[in-house]
């Protein structure tokens, strides 16, 4: 099929929550990149007829790009030998690129695999200030996704050294330089302090335990830190606010900490991430159970609470992560004998990782795969609680239509939880027969307007006029895994990208980052503390081009 | 272009890549490159590159050149695309995409630490960017290297510790064989070369609480003890070849050993590595199919075969299966054997120098040295990007050249 200028997607059943159509059968109208309200009735016409059309899904949280990555993916050479991806054969003949998948594909198979899901956006969850260079890079040759990036802060001794000093402005002032400089989307922190600890080699203190710990100075700890940094988010009024991975994550009774950090934040935007690690009972030495209920009704009743899910999945998974000190511990916990990465990172942050095996009959596994349905489950607003399995840390993004199956078919559900390990399910609501099954306007509001609206992506995530028309369309299918891995129709900005299921066009997307304003009286300070501390000169620093 | 001096450039004379240089330029030659050392000023030199292209031995114009490289890719039944040293990632990128277009073997100058890098695939490895030593670590034990012959800014830039940690940190060399560590070392350990392995699998039973080894690796196991007092150990090694034979397995127990110190105390393993942006080539081909050198594209898809799998430009060469080969960058950072091979078969060189190469070329067109003449992105060992600067004209970029190559076989299309 050609590309036309004005196309008019015509006959499908639109499911469209940002502007309240849930199912009614509305033409959608493409000119040029954006959706319009109308076209004239002569204009080229696409018949989707008994289809389903949303907007172009829309990933708020995944590592797709930049250093860790891309020693995630050099780690793993075997998974990667076993998943070839061949070059697409594009609408005008010629070929497009090859890669090579498994849980952290190369480059060029991301974007392809991510249009062929029919996702249209997403955002990279963790780069270090001093890997931003090389993020962009591979955002460059990641094809079709508009994507940016969120950076990290919190563990930085810049930031920790001014919050130690009382300088909350001007920590507020760094942060909005360095979102600038990086060309970043938004504020990440991750593990508030105990990164930091790690790479100190203090040995009786090799992460924070909770939010009052005090990381080198007294009056730094991970509470001043999330609050720091949220303030700071919130005044420059980022489209998104920060982005937290709490401390603790994986651990026995963490849903402690993390309650602890909603309220910390409490009043305010902030946005808790892959949530299901973070929501464990128990304690140390002891079993593990749900906590889901607990923290899923704290955040039902704030609305100024995001999150989003972080599902395991059961297969192959890699984690991935600036929370080094996590990695440690899962390197050495599971017997040995593991593949593990850990770069710390100066001055700034951390990285680790471990590939992993999610299996059914493993009990710590089952309960992270029940924790995060539960989430789900239990959630009362889609809009703030939505899809991500934290890919690949969870399971891939290639495990998104089985996902959203296990939301929307509770036979389906209630069979493959027979099948899991029931040992720490005890107390887990999802035995207790939690009936609900989700829409497709709940899908559409968690896969795509919901994420939409949390990132500040005003264009993204709906069909009405103005938006960037971004849009899939599936030929509806009782198997909702089926139906949503194979979209029939993908548009990326107007531009036709998949047809029956073929990627035909892969067009470069745009990159999304921010650049808030500050007083520029940081930055002398700031060059004084790279000429004493950074090995990189400050003006090589960030990504922006060089003269 | 100006007479002012440029500051904050980029050298790529080894791996440290210290961008602190400030380069002077008077009457269109380098005058002096300020902060470099021997190695760097060496690297940046004047300045002065040749800027001819040949074919077939004989000045022609570029797009001549180009036709005539695009022609002998495209007639060759198994062509190599080999990329070398001086470009940026820019140009890799575009090499890269040439390879995929021809179903064509891809190698790179990285592959010269193939063993570091194959010993962290099996195991993965405990590492750190190279500001993290300055910052943490007490203890720096340099193994059978001394940075100051290959990488000589190394310790200055990177391990020289600033305020209290400076008084307490303590540098211990281990020498192995003729392989030695820095002469101002306050520690030597000495280990021969037929031992080596089993001491440092020593040193990590040691690490493990099992203490049972034969008494010739005392010091050894005697340093692992010092490294699990120690705070924060770094231990540095060369990942590049050197002069003598190193043990296969080395790397790998090192990794082992380096891994294992993170229970009782913290421990970075920093493998040094050469100059010339090969860091950049392997980010760059991991990034865009997975691997970080050693690709075979000849079935469609990447297909990895480093060390043993024959899938090496060296290996390739060797069995005479390459026809034509591609090389991107300097001929001059090209390693011996792959030199070697590259004479046997048509080559088209696009890179800086090309024209005066030893590796005899069908077409040569001469570029200017990345982070010289053009700038764009290079890799630190320790895979931190930098931004390249240009401090002088030179002739035409290798970016714009491998790219007209490019849309001359793509025909532009992603």
């Amino acid at each position: 099929m050609s590309n036309p200028e004005r196309l008019r997607i015509s006959g499908g059943a639109l499911y469209d929550p940002a502007n309240g159509i849930d199912g009614a059968v509305r033409d959608v109208c493409i000119e040029g990149e954006r959706i319009v309200a109308e076209l004239p009735r002569d204009a080229p016409r696409l018949d989707v007829a008994g289809m389903i059309v949303m907007a172009g899904g829309v990933d708020i949280h995944s590592h797709v790009a930049g250093p860790s990555v891309n020693h995630a993916r050099r780690l793993l050479p075997e998974e990667r030998a076993i998943d070839p991806v061949p070059a697409p054969r594009l609408e005008d003949g010629t070929l497009a690129r090859t890669g090579t998948g498994g849980t952290v594909p190369s480059t060029f198979a991301t974007g392809y695999r991510y249009a062929g899901l029919g996702y249209t956006t997403a955002m990279e969850a963790a780069v270090a200030p001093l890997g931003a260079r090389h993020a962009h890079a591979e955002l460059d040759d990641t094809p079709i996704l508009d994507a940016g990036f969120f950076v990290l802060l919190g563990n930085d001794d810049y930031l920790l050294r001014q919050i130690a000093a009382g300088e909350s402005a001007r920590a507020r002032d760094y942060a909005a330089w360095l979102l600038g400089v990086t060309r970043a989307y938004a504020i990440k922190i991750v593990n508030p302090g105990g990164v930091s600890l790690w790479k100190s080699g203090d040995p009786g203190r090799r992460n924070v335990t909770g939010l009052d710990d005090a990381v080198g100075s007294s009056a730094v700890t991970p509470r001043k830190i999330l609050e720091t940094l949220c303030a700071a988010a919130n005044h420059l009024a980022l489209p998104h606010p920060v982005h937290v991975h709490c401390n603790n994550l994986g651990q026995p009774g963490n849903y402690a900490t993390t309650l602890e950090s909603m309220k910390a934040l409490g009043g305010q935007r902030a946005h808790f991430t892959h949530l299901q690690f973070h929501s464990y009972g128990g304690e140390r030495g002891k079993p593990w159970q749900s906590a889901a209920r607990d923290v899923i009704e704290y955040v039902n009743a704030h609305p100024e609470t995001s999150v989003d899910v972080g599902q395991v999945m059961f297969g192959p998974a890699t984690t991935v992560t600036a929370d080094s000190p996590v990695e440690y511990l899962l390197a050495t916990s599971t017997g040995g004998g593991r593949k593990w990465v850990n770069v710390d990172i100066e001055l700034e942050s951390g990285c680790g990782i471990v590939p992993y095996t999610y299996k059914e009959q493993a009990a710590v596994a089952a309960l992270q795969w029940a924790v995060g349905l539960e989430l789900f489950l239990l959630s009362t607003d889609p809009w703030r609680v939505v899809l991500s399995t934290d890919h690949p840390n969870g399971g891939t993004f290639l495990s998104y239509p089985e996902l959203i199956r296990l939301l929307m078919d509770r036979s389906y559900r209630d069979e493959r939880l027979k099948r899991v390990n029931q040992k720490l399910l005890a107390g887990s609501a999802l035995l207790d027969g939690l009936s609900r099954e989700y829409t497709l306007g709940e899908i559409a509001i968690v896969t795509r307007a919901g994420p939409a609206r949390l990132l500040g992506l005003r264009n993204k995530g709906h069909l009405g006029p103005g938006a960037d028309a971004d849009v899939t369309i599936f030929a509806s299918d009782g198997d909702r895994a089926k139906m949503f891995a194979t979209p029939r129709y993908v548009f990326k900005a107007g531009t036709l990208v998949v047809a029956e299921g073929q990627l035909r066009r892969a067009p470069t997307g745009r990159r999304l980052a921010v650049r808030p304003e500050y007083d520029t009286a940081v930055t002398k300070d700031l060059r004084r503390f790279f000429d004493a501390h950074a090995t990189v000169s400050f003006d090589n620093y960030g990504a922006e081009p060089v003269a | 272009m100006t007479e002012s001096p440029i500051e904050h450039v980029t050298c790529l004379g080894c791996g440290c890549a210290c961008d602190d240089i400030a380069v002077v330029v008077k009457r269109g030659r380098i005058a002096e490159a300020s902060n470099a050392c021997t190695l760097g000023a060496a690297w940046f030199g004047d300045g002065v590159v040749p800027a001819e292209i040949r074919v077939d031995g004989r000045a022609a114009p570029l797009e001549r050149a180009i036709g005539k490289a695009a022609e002998l890719l495209i007639g060759a039944a198994r062509p190599l695309v080999y990329i070398a040293g001086d470009v940026s990632c820019e140009a890799h990128r575009e090499a890269i995409a040439i390879g995929d277009r021809l179903h064509a073997a891809v190698d790179s100058v990285a592959a010269t630490a193939a063993g570091a890098v194959l010993a962290g695939q099996r195991r993965g490895r405990a590492t750190a960017t190279l500001g993290e030593i300055r910052e943490h670590a007490d203890l720096v034990v340099f193994w059978g290297v001394d940075p100051d012959e290959r990488y000589p800014r190394f310790v200055a830039r990177y391990a020289t510790a600033p305020g209290d940690l400076g008084k307490t940190r303590r540098v211990v060399a281990v020498d192995v064989g003729a392989s030695r560590g820095p002469k101002d070392a306050d520690l030597r350990v000495a280990i021969a070369p037929s031992d080596e392995v089993d001491a440092i699998g020593a040193m990590r039973a040691t690490v493990a609480g099992r203490d049972a080894s034969p008494a010739r690796f005392g010091s050894a196991v005697d340093l692992s003890r010092r490294m699990m007092q120690a705070r924060y150990t770094a231990i540095v090694v060369d990942g590049e070849p050197g002069a003598g034979a190193i043990d296969p397995d080395r790397a790998e127990t090192l990794i082992a050993l380096g891994q294992a110190l993170n229970g009782p105390a913290r421990c970075t393993l920093c493998t040094l590595r050469g100059g010339g942006n090969r860091s950049g080539a392997d980010a760059v081909l991991t990034w865009q199919t997975g691997f970080p050198f050693a690709v075979d594209f000849a079935g469609g898809p990447p297909r990895y075969r480093p060390a043993g799998g024959g899938g090496s430009a060296e290996a390739l060469l060797a069995d005479h299966e390459i026809d034509a080969a591609l090389v991107i960058g300097a001929p001059a950072t090209i390693p011996g054997p792959v030199a070697e091979g590259l004479g046997r078969i048509p080559v088209a060189v696009i890179g800086p120098r090309a024209t005066t190469s030893a590796v005899r070329a069908v077409v040569a067109i001469d570029t200017g040295v990345a982070g010289i003449h053009e700038g764009g992105t290079a890799f630190r060992m320790d895979d931190v990007p930098l931004p390249l600067r240009a401090s002088l004209d030179g002739p035409r970029a290798a970016l714009d050249v491998v790219r007209a190559l490019r849309d001359r076989l793509v025909g532009g299309a992603r």
